[in-house]
Order: structure tokens, then C-alpha cells, then sequence
């Protein structure tokens, strides 16, 4: 992960100030920096959206391609999910070494997204056991500033949100064999459900509280994060605790009583129509 | 996924006869409301028992053999090595890797000897799990080496591992603060299976009804100081039972401690008997 080198004064004051619920920039400990989603932005993709969470910046790309339906499951479609983090973000990305952190993230989005209700799978076959559509889901770091894990997961709900799937016609010719016809109409397309997609909250542990969207600074200051990511029936799909720590499970155990207020707002977002939605968050009505 | 270029695995369109089999046999032995296959009880803190012996392999400075159910799994360990100075942070304190891999015959179908995404996934998993026991800055500029073989994967990989890599890293004399134990669970509607088969955490009972709570967790906890390090769950689970579920892993791991720490004592008896005098 992308990491500044914070002196041992500097710690000592992010904690004080967390302790006493203030941050270095004036927030609150539940509080999130301003964030501006903006889609529709990549016209070579089915889908895109960029999101901008204080100086995080991700770009997701939606790409639906048909595909071979996995085996074990022949009538549903699935997702790919890949995550570059370029070397314009921090200079430590450079060649390989983003990988890493790339690969961690995309192993966290398959889990996120390994169950039955946050994408409606069935909904993308096409012909069970043959064709089916294969979404390929491309995340793009372009600035790294902290919490990347809510941004991307964001940035991931705008763009299914904004993918359009064109309508296939499967037709049988004469000699029995299968042929695709894709529409001529270009605004003939279908639409994904997004209402059950999670999206992402990570815990820092600074001291003895949780910091909500850790800046760098705050991050280099704790030893462990929980990323938990929900639905807006408050459905727990994905638990991780990363970073070289340990916590209490007591600590476990508050911050998942967390109020998923931040996240209902993330999942009201989505359905708003629009190319750029910009978003300040007020501190009373986040958690009660 | 790179490929494997060295070996034949047959033609393209060739399938897994595995894929063929008659999935409703599986289905109708795990009905609900009943035993388990191998015995245990549904919602109970039943896990399976563990052989465990050190001290096996006698070119590494420590190791571990698990054996819970039919999973099995070896651990070594290699170290305090030298590490070449990468950064500042090396010279305070050392560095644990980690690497955990599965056998090509371990599993259902046949795998890969190139490391794939997931067991990459794991390696880094079961690395946050052990970096907090671990006393690393007793051994600045050096790197130690855990190396996990699954050798048969019958459910609950991770957990056993992170156990299986505690116990060789106390082999191998490296300082802790605490053994490691894993426990992983399987929820099901509205109960609960401790340390899952293979079966068990892949399949799931249609029957059992409910569109809830159905996930898997697995937890890594330090007893004695009764502190979380290693935190994993997928699927869908209302919060409630979340935080049920972490409870009955963390008592899991309790319920596993007294052998593991039987284990060890014997080896190191072994290693060093007692001066008669």
C-alpha cells in the first residue's frame, strides 16, 4: 500500500485527536471526506464511473463480453474483476510493484461478490451451457490517498449501475446450429440491478477508537482495519481484517454495531440519474 | 491464471468427469435437521479432532503436521535468515513470509503446481494472521520463512493452516507472544456447522429454505491474550450472526488450545529430555 512516513510526534497527535473525536482535518471519526461520482465518462465501455473520495481517484470500466458459462453453473453469467494500480498514482507502482496491492484488491471484490443476491447472475445467460455474458470489470488507481476499498467499491456500484448490455436474439437456422443476432437499435439494451451491490466500509483502529475513510497519515498511525462490506438491507457479505495487528474482539464486535447510515447513503446514490452527482456529507445525520 | 505449459492436460474441449456426477446423491446427504455425514451435531462447538506432531522434517529449523478429518496439512519453517537491507522498517524489526500451497492431488480436481490468485490470497491471509504473535522485533534484519503444504483439503484449509504454522514456529524456538489457533464455521440458514468438510463448504442445502445468513467465516485468535488477528468471512450474513459466529470460532479455539499445547510439550521433551538428576 502506498505509505508516508509519519514521525512519532505527528502519531502522537493524530491519536490525542481521535481520542477526542477530531481529526487532522476537522472531521469527525464517522465522518467521509467530500466524494464526486461522475459515469458514463468512457465511451468505449458498456459502463464506466470515476470516483473522487478527497485525493483518491478511481476509474472503473464495464466491459460485457460473451463468453463460455462456468461449468458448475451453466445458466449464469459472472464477473471478472481486475485492479491496476498505475504508476500515476504513487511512484512506488512502478512496474511491478502495484501488483500486489492490485492483487489483494481484486481477491477482496470476488469475495465481496461471491454470493447469490448482489449481482442477479441468471439475469446474464444467454443460452445455458453455451453463451452467457461475462462482465469484465476493470479498476483503474489513478490516485491513492487512503481508503481505496470504499472508493473502488463505489465507484464498482455507479458503473454496473451504468452498464447497458445489449439484447441478444438466439436463432436456430436450418441445419440446427445457433445464430446470434445482437439488435440494431444501439439504445436496445438491458440494464443490471444494482440495489443488492455492497458496498465497502473500512474501520482503521487508531488507538482505542475506529477512524472511518483513514487518510494515509491516519492509516500509518493504526495497526489493523476491518473492511466490511454491506448491503442496504444492512447484509454482511464480505469481513476482513487487514494489516499487521490484532484487535480485541470487543472492538470486532463495535465496530460492526457501526449504524450503516454512510452506507445508505452510498446505496441511495445510485439509482439518481445524472452524469456528475457530487456528495457532502453533514455530520448529524450519519450515525445515531 | 498463468497457464502450465510442461504438462498435457488433454484437449481442449475436454471436461472433468467429475462434473458429470449425479449431484443429488451429494444433495440428499446433507438434508437439514440431521446429523452431519461424518457424526457431529448441527449448532454445536463440535470440531473435529486434530493429530498434530512436530518436529518432523529434520532439515528445517521447526516443523508442524496437522491431520483434522481428512484435511491434512504440514508446515515448515526456516529462520531468522538475513534479509538484503530493502528499506528502514528492516532494520528495526524482521519480517515473516509466508507461502501456503495446495498440492496438485489435494483437491477434487487436479491443480496447479504455479501458485494461483487464491492460494496467493491465503499466503497473505494466513501472514496478517501470524505477524501478531510473532515477537519480530527480537530479530531485526532478518526474515523468516513459513512454508504451508496442503497435502488433502477436506474444508477449513486456512484455519488448520494458520494452527499447523503457530506450532512450527514454536518448534522452530521463534519468540511469540502466543500460539495462533484457527477455526473456521459454516452458517446455514439459521444454524451454524463448526470446521466444515469440503463438502459442507461448498455445497449448500437449497432445502433449508431460507435466503439469509449463508456464509462462511474463518477466524484466527490468540487465547491467552484473547485478541483477534486474522478475520475472514464471505457470503451473506445479517450482522447478529456475524458476531455469533465469531463467538462460537473464538470458543472453538479454546476448545483446541489444551491439545495443541500438549503437542508441544511433548516435543520439545522430545527435542530436550530432562536431566534425570
Amino acid at each position: 500500500m502506498a505509505t508516508v512516513q509519519v514521525s512519532e510526534a505527528e502519531k502522537v497527535y493524530i491519536l490525542h485527536g481521535v481520542r477526542d473525536d477530531l481529526r487532522v482535518d476537522g472531521r469527525g471519526c464517522e465522518d467521509y471526506r467530500h466524494m464526486e461520482i461522475e459515469t458514463d465518462m468512457v465511451s468505449n465501455t458498456d459502463g464506466s464511473a470515476k470516483v473522487t473520495l478527497g485525493h483518491t481517484d478511481v476509474l472503473v470500466g464495464v466491459k460485457a463480453e460473451m463468453g463460455k458459462p462456468r461449468p458448475m453453473v451453466p445458466d449464469e453469467g459472472y464477473l471478472e474483476f481486475f485492479v491496476d494500480c498505475s504508476a500515476n498514482a504513487t511512484p512506488e507502482f512502478e512496474g511491478r510493484g502495484g501488483d500486489e496491492l492490485g492483487m489483494e484488491l481484486s481477491n477482496t471484490l470476488y469475495k465481496v461478490f461471491n454470493n447469490r443476491y448482489s449481482v442477479d447472475l441468471k439475469s446474464l445467460c444467454i443460452s445455458p451451457g453455451d453463451h452467457c455474458w461475462v462482465l469484465y470489470v476493470d479498476v483503474l488507481l489513478l490516485q491513492c490517498d487512503g481508503n481505496l476499498f470504499d472508493a473502488i467499491s463505489v465507484a464498482i456500484k455507479a458503473a454496473l449501475f451504468n452498464t447497458k448490455i445489449p439484447k441478444v436474439h438466439i436463432s436456430e437456422d436450418e441445419e440446427g446450429g445457433k445464430e446470434i443476432e445482437l439488435s440494431d437499435d444501439p439504445y436496445d439494451c438491458m440494464r443490471l440491478n444494482v440495489e443488492n451491490v455492497p458496498c465497502i466500509v473500512t474501520l482503521c483502529k487508531v488507538g482505542h477508537r475506529h477512524v472511518v475513510d483513514a487518510t494515509l497519515q491516519e492509516k500509518a498511525c493504526s495497526v489493523a482495519s476491518l473492511i466490511i462490506s454491506v448491503t442496504h438491507k444492512g447484509t454482511v457479505t464480505c469481513v476482513r481484517k487487514v494489516g499487521g495487528g490484532s484487535l480485541d474482539p470487543e472492538s470486532i464486535f463495535e465496530m460492526t454495531e457501526v449504524k450503516w447510515d454512510a452506507c445508505a447513503l452510498f446505496h441511495t446514490i445510485c439509482p439518481l440519474p445524472g452524469k456528475l452527482i457530487s456528495i457532502e456529507y453533514s455530520a448529524p445525520c450519519l450515525f445515531t | 491464471m498463468p497457464t502450465d505449459t510442461k504438462r498435457v492436460r488433454g484437449p481442449e474441449v475436454s471436461q472433468s468427469p467429475s462434473l458429470f456426477l449425479c449431484k443429488n446423491a451429494v444433495k440428499k446427504s446433507t438434508a437439514a435437521n440431521d446429523a452431519r455425514v461424518d457424526g457431529r451435531q448441527r449448532g454445536q462447538v463440535d470440531v473435529r479432532s486434530v493429530f498434530v506432531r512436530c518436529g518432523l522434517i529434520s532439515q528445517a529449523k521447526g516443523s508442524a503436521y496437522i491431520e483434522a478429518g481428512n484435511t491434512k496439512l504440514i508446515c515448515c519453517v526456516y529462520g531468522p535468515r538475513e534479509t538484503e537491507r530493502k528499506d528502514e522498517t528492516d532494520m528495526k524489526s524482521g519480517r515473516l513470509i509466508t507461502d501456503m500451497r495446495f498440492a496438485p492431488f489435494s483437491c477434487r480436481e487436479r491443480g496447479s503446481w504455479i501458485q494461483g490468485s487464491d492460494e496467493k490470497d491465503l499466503s497473505l491471509m494466513l501472514l496478517e494472521s501470524l505477524r501478531p504473535g510473532v515477537c519480530l522485533q527480537k530479530y531485526p534484519r532478518s526474515q523468516i520463512e513459513v512454508n504451508v503444504m496442503v497435502l488433502e483439503n477436506d474444508g477449513a484449509v486456512l484455519a488448520h493452516a494458520v494452527t499447523c504454522a503457530s506450532m512450527a514456529l514454536a518448534d522452530a524456538g521463534i519468540e511469540m507472544y502466543d500460539l495462533v489457533l484457527g477455526c473456521s464455521i459454516r452458517q446455514e440458514g439459521a444454524t451454524y456447522l463448526i470446521d466444515p468438510t469440503l463438502l459442507e463448504e461448498n455445497g449448500y442445502n437449497l432445502a433449508s429454505g431460507s435466503r439469509e445468513n449463508l456464509g462462511s467465516l474463518t477466524v484466527a485468535f490468540l487465547p491467552s491474550l484473547n485478541q483477534i488477528s486474522g478475520l475472514q468471512s464471505d457470503g451473506e450474513m445479517g450482522e447478529d450472526t456475524l458476531t455469533g459466529d465469531v463467538r462460537t470460532c473464538i470458543e472453538g479455539c479454546f476448545k483446541l488450545y489444551p491439545v495443541i499445547q500438549q503437542a508441544l510439550s511433548k516435543a520439545v521433551r522430545r527435542k530436550a529430555p530432562p536431566s534425570e538428576s
